[in-house]
């Protein structure tokens, strides 16, 4: 399955109602204040189709934050189990990402060592503008831009292979 | 509660998508900096993978291992290196693969 296939078949399924479950793995509570703004008029997500439900069951998407506190990672399998397919695990800020705590011996670094992550949101804490534009990356409604900024001033110099 | 429903129906549709218009609170977000390759020497790169609080930044021969994921956009490269680092501005950085986050800054004055 191609790449614009799998959206296709995310966007149709998804259609334009998503559920989201938010799962706390030992955030500083900051990245949970930027996703509590996406219920505010100012960005009001209820508009796009996306809606906060408190179980598992009902979602379809898993908003995860933190950095896997060991002690977490059995309930967050649990979650990920009891919600229906198809469904969709998005990485939310640094520690997620296995940015602040990569070595930390009470954590598992980064949410992918415990649960398939689909989208990774960086930021610290991703701003609720960087959350939307993650969950329009989720459902396959807006385009990823981050394989294109090469976050240098000038472009790349031309790359002399083979004489090096 | 009549007026406003008819107000309403006066102003038409207001709800938008996103992203229906720039945002104004962009412009002062935090946001992962970008590097200025003229003035990315060896040595600067180095000063700013130490420097570097969450493992964003990893020196790997001639190029600056530079992980968009890790940054917390904390700042401290641009007040170590103020001359080689400045704001991107960029802050719509989800992506389905997480590879394309990790870039590889050439270091200026290393062969490649």
């Amino acid at each position: 399955m191609t790449e614009d296939e799998l959206r296709e078949t995310i966007a149709r399924q998804f259609g334009r109602s998503l559920h989201i479950r938010t799962l706390d793995t030992g955030s500083c509570a900051v990245c949970e204040q930027e996703i509590r703004l996406l219920a505010a008029p100012h960005y009001d997500l209820n508009r796009l189709g996306f809606f906060f439900t408190p179980a598992p069951r009902h979602a379809d998407l898993l908003l995860v934050t933190g950095p896997m506190i060991r002690a977490f990672a059995v309930a967050a399998r649990k979650t990920y189990d009891a919600m229906p397919g198809p469904k969709i695990v998005v990485a939310v800020g640094a520690c997620a990402l296995g940015g602040v705590y990569p070595d930390d011996p009470f954590t598992h670094g980064a949410v992918d060592a415990v649960l398939p992550v689909d989208v990774w949101i960086p930021g610290c804490p991703p701003s609720p503008l960087a959350l939307l534009h993650g969950l329009g990356v989720a459902v396959g409604r807006l385009a990823e831009k981050v394989r294109d900024v090469p976050f240098t001033e000038e472009p790349y110099p031309e790359r002399t292979r083979g004489d090096s | 509660m009549t007026l406003w429903f008819i107000r309403g129906l006066r102003r038409g549709v207001v709800t938008t998508r996103y992203p229906a218009r720039p945002d104004a609170s962009a412009a002062s977000l935090p946001t992962p900096p970008t590097f200025r390759l003229q003035a990315l020497t060896s040595q600067t790169a180095d000063r700013l993978a130490e420097t570097c609080p969450s493992g964003a930044l990893r020196r790997d021969g001639s190029v600056l291992v530079y992980d968009v994921g890790r940054c917390t956009a904390c700042g401290r490269c641009a007040a170590a290196a103020p001359h080689a680092v400045i704001r991107s501005g960029e802050f719509e950085l989800a992506t389905t693969d997480r590879s394309t986050l990790i870039k590889e800054i050439p270091v200026r004055g290393e062969g490649r």
